[in-house]
This record gives C-alpha cells, sequence and structure tokens, in this order.
C-alpha cells in the first residue's frame, strides 16, 4: 500500500489532471448541489411508482398490477437501494418537509 | 503591518498545519485505509450515500460551512479586543483546534457506518446524552438565528444602498429554480443570467439609495418619527451606553427577511432556498476573491487601501463601561468562531459530507482542507476590518473590502456596495437555512408532545417568532456572543464525543482530548460571562424602567444560557464517565468492530 501511495505521489501530473482538479473544485462549490437534488427528486418518484407497483415488497398491501412483472427485470437492480432508502425515511409521503438536503 | 504580511501568514499557517499535523495525525492515529470500504460505498443509495470525489467533495463541503460566522467574528473581534489578539486566535485555533474539529467529526461518522453525533454520542455515552444534545441543538440555533436577523435588519435600515441588490437576489433566485428545475435551462446560461443582474443591481446599488431612503422615511413617518420601542443597550455609543430606538423602518425590513426566512423554510428547497443560496453564493466568492487577491497587491500598487487602520491591541479587558465585563480570555475565544473552531461544521460533516465520502484517504483533504480555507475567509473579514476604519463594524468591515476590490480598478462606491451585500448576502441566505433546520429540530424535539408542531407552518411561526423577540432585546453584541459561545461549546461537545470514540477503539486520543478540554472551559466560562453582562447590564436596567420587550428578551437570553451551561455539564459528566468506562476497557466487541470498519 505504501509502495503504491509513493508510486503515485512520484508520478508526474499531466496538466489536464490538474486542471480536472480545479474543475472538479468548482463543480463541487456550483453544480453539485443541484445534481444532488435532482437525484432526490428522480429518486422520490420513484419510490413513489415502486411502492404503487412493488409496495408488497415492503410489506405495503398493494395488489401488484399485472405489469409489475413485465417491470420486474428493470426494478431488480434498484430494489436494494430503494428498500434502504426506505428503512431510512420517516414517513415515505412527507419527505420534502423533513428532509434537510444536506444542509 | 500590511495585507500581505497577512496574507503571507495565513497561507504559512495552512501549509505547515496541513502539511506538519493533520497529516501526521491522520497517517499515525487515524491510520486512514484507502482499501477499507466507507458507509458511502456500503450503504450506496444514490440519496444520502453516494460515493463522490474528493474535490468535488471538497467545494461541496467548503461551501456548505462557509458562512457569515468568520466574517462577523472577527469584524467584532478586532473592534473590542485589536487585531492582534484576534490574528493569533484565528492561527492557532484553526493549526490546533478548528481542522481536528472537522476531520475528526468526519472520521468517526465514516468509521460509524455514517451516524449522526447524536446517534454516536446515544451509543457510546448514554441514551440522555443524546437528548440534550437534541435540546442544545435548538437553543443553538436559535440564538445564531436572532444574532443573523438582528445584525441584517440593522443593516438593511441604515444602509439603503443595499436594497436593490437584495430583492432581485431574491427574485432571481426564484427565477433560477424556475429555469433550472421546471424550464430546463443548463447552469450556465441560467448563472450568467441571474447572478449577472443580481450583480448589476448591487453594484448599482448607490443609485437607488435615494429612492429606499425615501420609503424608510415614510415607514417612520407613520409613527411621526416616536420610536416602536426604546430600551437601554449597554453596547451602544462605543460601550458607554444609550438609549436605543426600534423604528418602524427597522421592524419593516426585519418582517421583511423574516418572510423571505419563512418562504425559504417552508417552499420546496429547489425552489427557493437552494438557488438563492447559489446566486448568493457567486457574490460573495466574487467579492472575497476580488478582496483577497486585491488586498495581496494593494500592498504594493495601492499602499493607502491596505495599511492597518486599527489599534493593534486594546487590551485584556478593555473598558466596557454599563456593558459590563469583556475579558479577552474567555470571549475572544467565543466572539470568533467559524474561522478557527465551529461546532457547526462537525454538525454537518458528520452527517452531509462523511456519508459521501469515497476513499478514506479522502478524509483529510475534504475535512481540514475545507477548515483551512475557511481559515482564510476569516483571515480576510479581519484585514478588511483592520484597514477600514470608518464606521460602525460592519461599514468599516465593507469600507476595507471596498477598499480592496478597488484595487482592480473598480470605482470606490460599486466596490463598497459590492462589499456591503457580499456581507448581507452571505447573513441572509444562512438565516433561511437555519430556520428550516430549526422547524424540523423543533418538530423533532417536541412534536409528539405539541402536535401543532409538526405543522411546517407554525413550527416555523413559532422559531421566527422566538428569533424576532431575541432581536428586540437590541444588544446585539451579547447575542452574537451567546451564539459564538454555543457554537464553539457544540465544537467541544464533537471534539468530547471524538476523544470518547478514540479511547473506545484503543487510539491515542490527546490531540482531540487537550483541545476538547480548553474550548469546553472556556465555553462555559464565557456562556456564564455573558449571562452575568445581560441580567445586571441589560435585564435589570429595562425591568427597573418598566420596558416589557427588552425585559423580555433579555430574560429569555438569561434563560437559555443557564439552559446550555446545565446541558453542558450533564453531557460533560456522561461523557467523562464513558472516557473512563472505555479508558481501562475498550468498547464491546460488536460496537469496536463496527468503530474500526
Amino acid at each position: 500500500m505504501v509502495t503504491e501511495d509513493a508510486l503515485r505521489m512520484l508520478k508526474p501530473k499531466t496538466q489536464p489532471q490538474r486542471f480536472q482538479a480545479a474543475k472538479d473544485f468548482l463543480y463541487g462549490l456550483t453544480g453539485y448541489q443541484f445534481v444532488r437534488h435532482a437525484q432526490e427528486m428522480k429518486h422520490e418518484a420513484e419510490s413513489l411508482f415502486f411502492i404503487a407497483t412493488m409496495g408488497d415488497l415492503v410489506g405495503i398491501p398493494v395488489l401488484p398490477p399485472i405489469h409489475a412483472l413485465r417491470l420486474l427485470p428493470y426494478f431488480a437492480p434498484e430494489i436494494a437501494r430503494w428498500k434502504r432508502q426506505l428503512a431510512r425515511s420517516r414517513e415515505f409521503w412527507e419527505k420534502e418537509e423533513y428532509d434537510l438536503h444536506g444542509v | 503591518m500590511n495585507a500581505l504580511i497577512a496574507v503571507v501568514l495565513g497561507a504559512v499557517t495552512v501549509y505547515l498545519t496541513y502539511t506538519r499535523y493533520a497529516r501526521r495525525i491522520d497517517r499515525n492515529v487515524i491510520q486512514s485505509d484507502p482499501k477499507r470500504a466507507t458507509p458511502a460505498t456500503l450503504y450506496m443509495d444514490g440519496v444520502d450515500f453516494m460515493p463522490t470525489n474528493r474535490n468535488i467533495l471538497f467545494g461541496y463541503h467548503f461551501k456548505s460551512i462557509a458562512a457569515a460566522g468568520p466574517i462577523v467574528g472577527a469584524i467584532v473581534a478586532a473592534t473590542l479586543w485589536g487585531w492582534l489578539p484576534a490574528m493569533i486566535w484565528l492561527i492557532g485555533g484553526v493549526a490546533f483546534m478548528g481542522w481536528v474539529s472537522d476531520y475528526s467529526a468526519i472520521v468517526m461518522s465514516v468509521r460509524n457506518e455514517g451516524h449522526s453525533l447524536s446517534a454516536v454520542a446515544h451509543r457510546l455515552i448514554s441514551p440522555r446524552t443524546r437528548t440534550i444534545l437534541f435540546l442544545f441543538i435548538f437553543f443553538y440555533l436559535l440564538l445564531v438565528a436572532g444574532a443573523f436577523v438582528g445584525i441584517m435588519a440593522t443593516v438593511m435600515e441604515s444602509q439603503p444602498r443595499t436594497h436593490l441588490g437584495m430583492i432581485l437576489l431574491v427574485v432571481m433566485g426564484l427565477l433560477l429554480g424556475q429555469m433550472l428545475y421546471r424550464w430546463h435551462v443548463g447552469l450556465i446560461p441560467a448563472t450568467v443570467i441571474t447572478v449577472g443582474i443580481t450583480l448589476i443591481a448591487i453594484m448599482t446599488g448607490h443609485a437607488s439609495e435615494g429612492f429606499f431612503s425615501s420609503i424608510n422615511e415614510a415607514f417612520n413617518a407613520l409613527t411621526g418619527g416616536t420610536p416602536l420601542v426604546t430600551y437601554f443597550d449597554p453596547t451602544l455609543a462605543n460601550f458607554k451606553g444609550a438609549e436605543a430606538k426600534i423604528m418602524p423602518s427597522l421592524l419593516f425590513w426585519a418582517v421583511a427577511i423574516s418572510l423571505f426566512c419563512y418562504a425559504g423554510s417552508v417552499l420546496p428547497i429547489w425552489r427557493m432556498a437552494q438557488p438563492v443560496v447559489y446566486v448568493g453564493f457567486w457574490i460573495t466568492a466574487l467579492a472575497m476573491l476580488l478582496g483577497l487577491s486585491g488586498a495581496a497587491i494593494g500592498t504594493i500598487t495601492k499602499p493607502e487601501v491596505a495599511q492597518f487602520q486599527i489599534p493593534m491591541f486594546k487590551g485584556w479587558s478593555p473598558e466596557m463601561g454599563p456593558a459590563g465585563v469583556m475579558p479577552l480570555w474567555p470571549m475572544l475565544f467565543v466572539t470568533i468562531a467559524c474561522g478557527a473552531i465551529s461546532g457547526w461544521h462537525a454538525l454537518f460533516g458528520s452527517v452531509g459530507t462523511a456519508r459521501q465520502i469515497e476513499n478514506e484517504a479522502d478524509m483529510l483533504p475534504v475535512g481540514a482542507g475545507s477548515m483551512l480555507a475557511e481559515f482564510l475567509l476569516g483571515m480576510l473579514a479581519l484585514l478588511a476590518i483592520s484597514v477600514g476604519s470608518k464606521g460602525s463594524p460592519v461599514a468599516a468591515f465593507a469600507n476595507g473590502l471596498g477598499g480592496f476590490i478597488s484595487v482592480w480598478g473598480f470605482p470606490l462606491d460599486y466596490a463598497v456596495s459590492l462589499a456591503f451585500a457580499a456581507f448581507i448576502v452571505i447573513v441572509l441566505v444562512v438565516t433561511q437555512l437555519l430556520f428550516r433546520v430549526m422547524r424540523v429540530t423543533l418538530t423533532e424535539w417536541l412534536g409528539d408532545m405539541i402536535p401543532p408542531l409538526r405543522n411546517q407552518h407554525f413550527a416555523s411561526f413559532v422559531s421566527i417568532a422566538l428569533a424576532i423577540l431575541l432581536v428586540m432585546t437590541g444588544t446585539w453584541i451579547y447575542l452574537w456572543q451567546l451564539f459564538g459561545a454555543a457554537n464553539q461549546l457544540m465544537a467541544a461537545l464533537s471534539l468530547l464525543l471524538v476523544t470518547i470514540w478514540l479511547v473506545s477503539v484503543g487510539k491515542n486520543w490527546v490531540y482531540a482530548g487537550i483541545p476538547m478540554i480548553l474550548m469546553y472551559v472556556t465555553t462555559v466560562a464565557s456562556v456564564l460571562v455573558t449571562a452575568y453582562n445581560l441580567y445586571f447590564n441589560v435585564y435589570l436596567p429595562n425591568l427597573a424602567a418598566g420596558r416589557m420587550i427588552p425585559t423580555v428578551g433579555s430574560g429569555l437570553m438569561v434563560l437559555v444560557a443557564i439552559l446550555l451551561v446545565f446541558a453542558a455539564v450533564f453531557i460533560g459528566i456522561d461523557g467523562f464517565r464513558a472516557f473512563f468506562k472505555y479508558l481501562g476497557k475498550p468498547a464491546p466487541s460488536a460496537s469496536r468492530a463496527a468503530a474500526k470498519g
């Protein structure tokens, strides 16, 4: 590990890499918050859709519509993330009021 | 002394602290391991837990912690004790305590599955500590909000040149939200339009001064020039004490600011709070960037704007007349908070930033790096007040910063307008966020016992009403110091938690433990001094004169001060018990494993 670190430090940085760090920093200062919030809004909308279609997976008594099975392959990669997100929320319908959005 | 030497001193402090001390602690004590999984990678949900590039996170964290604290604190401290003690505390504070607090809070959260400070307190100390911490945080936020609304209303009433810029800031913030989230305009064109228009409005603010002065006069004419409230303020007239008057125009601006904060608190965050903060960020960043570079080169090209004007040292306990006692220890150490050490950073870092750390090697550049950048902001504020000696502390700051900006060829009037706006903007945008946090904290704390507090409108109203009551006491400097003490006490409590955690996992705790003891003793002493000043110099004189509003307001401040001391003592006792419990016997294996990751 030490050797890897040392090698990385010794390796001369090229100009584009240096500019990349500055660009990332500027992005963190400015646009990143909007991207994060857009993701939050997307996940919120997705979460409601998941509940309406796959609510039985988390114990909400909804009758899965006929389309649910056809949507399952698209849902599958997101299910674990969705469950973790739900487990941490107070109530899925009052997110906006109680979420500080990283404030 | 001139500005260039101070800028060099600041840069050297940052370099030495980071390379000679912080890195060593990171390597030898914390032993950050880039191969160890962080909560962001373990629990990624795309919302709270999200692995993020270190440079992006550095920018994000810095923007989140950089608020009005380093600016206002430096202004007040330099006015009270001179520039030298303020500079020594800024340098010493950040080098031995500030970065320790910010960095360690992030480390502790990362090694404890992304848990917040209160959750770690609940696990390592006791459930009672978590509840007390909640109460503490609410009153802490109340003090910040009161201090910020107070200073904003005063500056806006006395500086009509700032009004046009502030109104346009809000309008442009709303427009930006609409453009980004509804019209899907790109960030760059939306920024150019909204920030550009706001900047023009701010820099031409002096042209609209006459119009807004006439509005203030019209409001004051409603009562025939009679003040709404009169009270005795011992901090006025250069601490000789004087009768202060709350005119209708001041109340108008306080109510206008409150309405803005209310909207920021209850509207969806994308609609108002977030875009207004973004536009405000550009205004402040631009002023600070132009100011800092202007301070450095102004020493050579325009020496008259870069020479220190205020006294170097005004004494260990300057004569305050009826304002009571203001000893350098402990009061300096709470008057300057954020540029040296701050509890807010630890609170935010443990929840907002720690959950986005992609790699343990990023904890140091993000946590310590952002704090050191914040220190530079504090240094700039100190420079600005030190060179601009004209007018009230805020006016002196604006004149000083305006002088630095004018080095770049801007007419002085325009530069001073920008400097004034930079100050108000940073306070304004932080205040609306504070009320949002206060509302949520109030609901979490008392919502079950008092169901109406679960309503966001009612909770916001209660929070704003309490803050306005504090503002009405008029003794703004005490309010600021009480806030500073609460903020520093928060930092001490976070360091206490870090110390206990370090002991519980068998690591060397000294680097966090010594700053914790120093800050704990200092801040508790400062709260007691402020409570003494408030009781004898504000509460009793106003009570004797039968003035209800300032009596209730100052009484509330004394009560809050006592509550803070009690909360700190309880947490301290529980914390020290936990410390000695873990000193001989590390934490249970399950928690230890979790803590160690």
